[in-house]
């Protein structure tokens, strides 16, 4: 008995290895990281200026944006207050960059998974372990994770 | 109250001042700040599991509610199995038992309450009989809210 205890405490604990996560995305989920933004398609508006638009936005405070092939992903953070209303935060926003940047589909969230996973993309692409086409597949999957509800 | 006051014998009544006498007050105020701290304390370890299903697993801050109250309601029942809720429950009160860590608990002291009576009618038709009423109550307001959502957003066009 006591061996298969230890056993599944060893296979538990093997399970919860850390992941890989640079300095940033280690401390994405707690505190400001400001991301550089990402752009896999070149052509078209500049991420950094779509990033500027969305930290003028006075109930957000942190904002990372990925440019792909098809879509955009803006994901950012809301105020703790403000938080209650991020359904309208997130309408608004959109409506605002599709106004402003019209041949770009924008996909925006306010959730930290999403954030996080901007940030994580980031370092990669940053230390060099993902190509331009494996990055647009992680956004894609990315926009699938955003769009589950259960 | 003053009709029941007016019913009663004149025997009844000075039994009633002396009971009110001798009555020990309810520390209210102690009470709410247990369960505030005790409930919020809870909540803490909720939201900590929720990062804890967003950082390491592939879950949303929408997706990974479901988790999040599965793992709460199994530690509140292990704890209750353990004797150690029992002592969180006379201690913080309703602030152990709002929270979803109080639906694990109700589940399982009712369980092992009626243990003896045997597996199929003791611990299976009495587990539920403290948590039944809640999961009945739940259902029926989760519908009735989901109604009135329903109705405003197709005639209210919110």
């Amino acid at each position: 008995m006591k061996a298969v205890v230890y056993i599944l405490a060893i296979l538990f604990l093997v399970g919860c290895k850390m992941p890989d996560d640079g300095p940033d995305s280690r401390l994405a989920l707690i505190k400001t990281t400001n991301p550089e933004p990402i752009q896999i398609e070149k052509d078209g508006a500049s991420v950094e200026g779509i990033r500027n638009e969305v930290n003028q936005v006075d109930e957000i405070y942190d904002a990372a944006v990925i440019k792909g092939d098809h879509n955009t992903l803006v994901a950012y953070k809301v105020r703790h207050l403000d938080r209650f209303r991020m359904k309208s935060i997130e309408k608004e926003l959109k409506k605002h960059l599709e106004g402003k940047y019209k041949d770009e589909t924008f996909v925006v969230s306010s959730d930290y998974k999403i954030f996080l996973e901007a940030v994580r993309l980031r370092e990669d692409i940053d230390s060099g372990k993902i190509n331009d086409k494996q990055a647009d597949k992680r956004l894609h999957q990315l926009i699938r994770l955003k769009k589950e509800r259960t | 109250m003053a009709n029941n006051n007016e019913k009663k014998t004149p025997a009844q009544q000075q039994y009633d001042k002396m009971n009110q006498k001798h009555e020990i007050k309810r520390p209210v105020l102690k009470n709410c700040l247990r369960a505030f701290f005790v409930g919020g304390l809870i909540c803490i370890i909720g939201q900590a599991i929720t990062y804890f299903y967003i950082y390491f697993f592939n879950f949303t801050e929408q997706t990974a509610g479901n988790p999040t109250v599965a793992t709460v309601i199994f530690l509140s029942m292990l704890l209750t199995g353990f004797g150690v809720y029992d002592h969180l429950g006379q201690y913080a009160g309703a602030g152990s038992a709002v929270p979803v860590s109080g639906f694990g608990n109700a589940v399982i002291s009712a369980a092992i309450e009626h243990r003896t009576e045997g597996f199929v009618l003791g611990v299976g038709g009495n587990m539920f009989k403290l948590a039944g009423s809640v999961i009945l109550f739940g259902v029926f307001s989760a519908f009735v809210v989901a109604l009135i959502k329903t109705i405003l957003i197709q005639w209210g066009g919110l």
